[in-house]
């Protein structure tokens, strides 16, 4: 369902370090990219019939960069990471499902 | 001596007629083009935003009569055109403005032949048309569009699409002949359905029309991943409803954010060639029942008519072939493309901007 709170009215890349997402209902996520990394959701990065995370979020070290970020289809983004990896595919859900903000996270 | 007048003085005069559909003004719109005042006869082209654009004839009385009262105008000339819009958001095949997927639940509800038709309807009201066979496994247009000897060929800016009754189209049927069966696999499905849209050197399309495989799999993945899909269309029957197939595919089209342009109720009803009465074999009005309860636009049902399947399979599409017959795919066209050019005009466009890093800032790592 396209709903104001997971639909983004402006996506602004913030450099190599942030990202930032306005939805449409008001809210403003703020992620780092290194956040992003951590929570991307490919095979390789979570099993595909268990949904268990495969990813250990400490490997990713603490200086990783987003090279690149670009619009997949209407419903989500894809990023390029510092790291070499760029198979994860952000759905606009789970980017509003997983803002790290005060707000949301509690 | 008559009052002078003058461009801007026609053009706040043409303010006041507006677009239905959009309730916008067509001087702002941009639909007033080549306006020449000469001496007391004005004339200007109207830039239509569809090919049928059912509201043209309102928009041209509303204009004449609006230009009446001006003092000093006597003659009034309009001419019309169609100026199809870019889709907002279109990056990715370049020289396409609209992709539309024809989809369904499962198969053998009509989908190709449905495509064709809204196809050729578009085509024959002036708009430039594709089409790309997304069903990979089971592809039909090269029979339907009469070309099924066509061969592919190449030039330096990609695979040259097959030309037929006024529309190019780009089908991996054109690569296994007869009955050699396509037997693809995921990344091979992948593949295909990439290179069918991208390495084709399409010219200028306005609507790119993809027939897609049934049900919900690879070729809906890639495309929508690989393109910005402006919409797409439901076909199904009466009984496919029943089966709540379709409801499947109308949820991975909205999963992805791709919106549904409509649903198409296809073999609604039997025409017997005899009588001509109709028989409601599947039941009749469950579609247009589904689509209010899924609030996505109804845009019409299609007889289950002999003649509509006589013409696909000698490949001529129903609109060149029997006129009459096809009046309920214009009707369906119309209101599709109207859909498309609405959505379009309130559509925002989604794009990453890149801004230098601002230092001192905290995240939540």
């Amino acid at each position: 369902m396209i709903t104001a709170e997971t639909n983004p009215i402006a996506i602004k890349k913030k450099g190599n370090r942030s990202l930032e997402i306005s939805w449409e209902d008001g809210h403003v996520s703020l992620y780092s990219f290194r956040y992003l990394r951590q929570n991307c959701s490919c095979a390789g990065c979570v099993e595909e019939w268990t949904g268990k995370k495969v990813l250990d979020k400490d490997v990713i070290p603490l200086d990783l960069l987003g090279l690149k970020a670009a619009t997949t289809g209407n419903y989500a983004l894809s990023f390029s990471f510092s790291d070499h990896h760029d198979t994860g595919i952000y759905h606009f859900d789970h980017l509003r499902e997983i803002c790290p903000c005060v707000i949301c996270k509690e | 001596m008559a009052d002078k007048i003058d461009e801007k003085s026609i053009l706040s005069v043409l303010g006041q007629v507006n677009d239905p559909s959009l309730k916008k003004d067509i001087v702002s719109l941009g639909y007033v083009q080549n306006l020449k005042i000469d001496g007391s006869r004005v004339t200007f082209t109207l830039a239509l935003p569809t090919p049928l654009f059912p509201s043209k004839e309102k928009m041209r009385e509303d204009s004449e009569r609006v230009l009446s009262v001006v003092p000093g105008v006597t003659e009034v000339e309009i001419s019309m055109k169609t100026e199809i819009r870019m889709e907002q958001n279109a990056r990715g095949v370049s020289g396409v403005k609209h992709i539309i997927a024809v989809g369904s639940g499962k198969g053998g509800v009509g989908k190709s032949t449905v495509a064709v038709n809204l196809a050729a309807v578009f085509s024959e009201y002036g708009a430039k048309v594709g089409m790309v066979d997304g069903d990979i496994y089971g592809p039909s247009l090269p029979i339907m569009m009469g070309a099924k000897n066509a061969e592919l060929s190449q030039n330096e800016r990609g695979i040259i699409p097959i030309e037929a009754h006024g529309m190019k189209f780009m089908s991996m049927g054109l690569l296994s002949k007869g009955s050699a069966p396509l037997i693809w696999r995921g990344p091979m499905a992948h593949k295909a359905v990439q290179e069918s849209l991208l390495r084709v050197d399409w010219g200028e399309i306005d609507y790119l029309i993809v027939d897609m495989p049934p049900g919900t799999g690879d070729v809906h993945l890639t495309l929508v991943q690989t393109v910005p899909v402006t919409g797409a269309v439901i076909v199904t029957t009466p009984q496919d409803v029943g089966m709540t197939i379709s409801l499947k595919t109308f949820r991975m089209f909205e999963q992805t954010k791709v919106p549904v342009l409509g649903m198409i109720e296809n073999m609604s009803a039997y025409l017997c060639p005899h009588c001509g009465k109709q028989d409601d074999i599947f039941g009749a009005g469950t579609v247009a029942t589904e689509a209010q309860r899924l609030r996505v636009p109804y845009l019409g049902s299609i007889p289950l008519n002999r003649k509509i399947r006589e013409y696909a399979d000698q490949g001529v599409p129903l609109i060149l072939a029997d006129p009459m017959t096809a009046a309920v795919y214009v009707d369906i066209a119309d209101k599709l493309a109207t859909e498309i050019y609405v959505r379009n005009y309130n559509k925002r466009t989604l794009i990453i901007e890149e801004e230098p890093e601002e230092t001192a800032e905290s995240f939540a790592v």
